[in-house]
């Protein structure tokens, strides 16, 4: 990418002796900023964080395209939840969502665009990601892991000698991973691989669309969903901190979910469940 | 294809050049300075603690009790106890372990690697366990009515210290903190009115650009004057980062203001000696 920049910022030095404006000095100056589009700011995702594809309903009106084997752990997943577990969704343990549904938009969200690498910054534990824009490939060495490892290309689609697209793909995962809160899942081998296409829409430079493509095994045909983040009008935008694990109420014990009474105490999640098992306490038999 | 680093050098000498002539020829200072990232440090790469160093807050001192904090009589009561709780096995005052952050000025202990990322209206510090701090250079005042927070909220300027025309020194102030926060992880406090006051001056050692230092100095009622550390952080410029989740594989399980432990099989055990077992009272068959 680096070395697109230096054509574009030797094309400008040669302007420079033809067609000189304080226009075109600024521009010179911002050679890491001014190629790019504006996406600076806080954006909030439109049409609520809890459904991978915000266009339809949550659950199974998404209409995931999933195999039969993984349709069937999703609907087994369903029930679970309807009996008060958490089903195939890990992040009631504060485990980071992961790719793609970081894309979700549970947290507010920030762009902050480099010449090597644009940062997605989301206000969510730690769920930031690195997109590398530097012309780097796939490493061999990469470790996996939930938000996976982000290459990225950004397109100057109508030709006007600035980049208005970025282009991501996002591959080594590790799991477990749901597509959102109704625990649809992926699959378990975590060869996942993750496109996007982010940019401003032409109409309104406030909202940003992002159109992610999801390669599974889990699905029968690659899944396109496009997402929307609307620009919040406040230039200095609250950025709220939020830890998960403060206040969390989830307790996990070996296998089970239990959770925190407003006392402090253990209580079950569902009816009957049984307690943990307090074997290693001296005194576990009052 | 240019080497990126040469590709860089190119851009950067070119763009001092055009802003010398862009102010010759009587462009606003504003424009010319905009986005000329050489006007800034380099702190680009990825920065460790020191070989060597551990997570003391003093980088000099053992932690603990030989860090010799300036503490109140009242928050030395409350560090004695800390230790004590924690030499029977529990966290004293220390809540990490239930994976809230460290929040300021723990946090530049930076106990796993950080990354400074510097526009020119904000320098953002990325963490790999933690969500980032900003750092507002862009001339703000504090604000009024925020929620607090752990990394707290950061107003910055950038400093020419030896008038050489280029910034070499972030001058920071942290305030509007909440906790509960420690300086480290033996529990020593800060103050749980949480009217912390934090001052940082960060810039690279002049005998080292890979050092850079962070001279930190912490105003808080739980000590009796300002206490000022120097932390020492070590550039790394072949890096990968990593995903780091505490609550991953975290044994520690909080139970009300109990810390039991999962055992290796997934059962629940203490964490002290003769630590009674969570009140089971909400099950039904509790009592087997």
């Amino acid at each position: 990418m680096l070395d697109r920049n230096a054509v574009t910022f030797a094309a400008m030095v040669l302007a420079l002796g033809a067609t000189i404006s304080d226009a075109w000095v600024t521009r010179a100056l911002a050679w890491d900023d001014g190629l790019y589009p504006d996406l600076k700011g806080q954006w909030r995702v439109v049409g609520g964080p809890m459904r991978f594809d915000p266009g339809k309903p949550w659950g199974p009106g998404q209409e995931a395209p999933l195999t039969t084997e993984y349709q069937a752990i999703f609907e087994k997943n369903l029930k679970a939840q309807a009996a008060g577990g958490q089903g195939t969704t890990p992040t009631y343990t504060c485990l980071s969502p992961g790719m793609p549904r970081v894309t979700n938009g549970y947290g507010q969200i920030e762009f902050v665009v480099t010449p090597g690498t644009t940062h997605i910054l989301v206000q969510h534990i730690h769920d930031n990601r690195r997109i590398f824009t530097d012309g780097r490939d796939w490493s061999a060495a990469m470790e996996p892991s939930f938000l996976g490892y982000s290459i990225g290309k950004w397109l100057d689609t109508d030709g006007v000698g600035r980049y208005d697209t970025l282009e991501v793909e996002t591959r080594h995962f590790k799991g477990p991973r749901a597509f959102d809160s109704s625990g649809i899942p992926l699959h378990e081998d975590n060869q996942t691989i993750v496109k996007e296409r982010i940019y401003l829409d032409k109409d309104d430079r406030d909202v940003l669309r992002n159109e992610v493509t999801v390669i599974d095994n889990a699905l029968t045909r690659p899944w396109t969903v496009l997402k929307r983040y609307r620009r919040e009008p406040d230039a200095r935008p609250f950025w709220r901190e939020v830890n998960c694990a403060e206040n969390n109420n989830h307790v996990e014990i070996g296998k089970e979910n239990y959770m925190l009474s407003a006392d402090g105490l253990l209580m079950p999640t569902r009816k009957d469940q049984a307690p943990p098992d307090l074997r290693y306490f001296a005194q576990s038999k009052p | 294809m240019l080497d990126p680093s040469t590709v860089g050098r190119i851009a950067r000498a070119t763009a001092l050049g055009i802003a010398a002539f862009g102010i010759a020829i009587g462009m606003s200072a504003d424009a010319a300075q905009a986005f000329d990232e050489t006007q800034y440090p380099d702190w680009s790469g990825q920065w460790h603690r020191p070989r060597g160093v551990g997570i003391a807050w003093d980088q000099t001192k053992p932690l603990g009790r030989g860090q010799q904090a300036p503490l109140t009589p009242e928050y030395q009561a409350l560090f004695e106890a800390s230790l004590a709780d924690q030499a029977k096995g529990g966290q004293g005052e220390d809540a990490r372990f239930t994976c809230i952050p460290p929040g300021m000025p723990r946090i530049m202990t930076i106990i796993w690697p950080a990354e400074f990322v510097i526009l020119p209206k904000i320098t953002y510090v990325n963490f790999e366990n933690h969500m980032p701090r900003r750092i507002y250079t862009d001339g703000r005042s504090f604000p009024t009515n925020e929620e607090p927070s752990f990394a707290g909220y950061s107003i910055g300027q950038w400093l020419d210290t030896d008038g050489d025309g280029r910034y070499d020194t972030l001058a920071a102030e942290t305030r509007n903190l909440k906790g509960p926060r420690t300086f480290e992880t033996t529990g020593l406090p800060l103050h749980k009115d949480n009217q912390t006051v934090v001052k940082e001056r960060i810039a690279l050692d002049k005998s080292n650009p890979d050092i850079l230092i962070n001279e930190i100095t912490t105003i808080d009622n739980a000590l009796t004057r300002p206490w000022t550390v120097i932390k020492k952080y070590r550039r790394e410029r072949n890096f990968i980062w990593f995903e780091n989740i505490c609550a991953e594989g975290n044994a520690h399980v909080a139970i009300g203001k109990e810390n039991y432990m999962l055992s290796a099989d997934g059962l629940l055990m203490p964490a002290r000696k003769n630590q009674a077992p969570p009140d089971l009272r909400y099950f039904q068959q509790s009592r087997q």
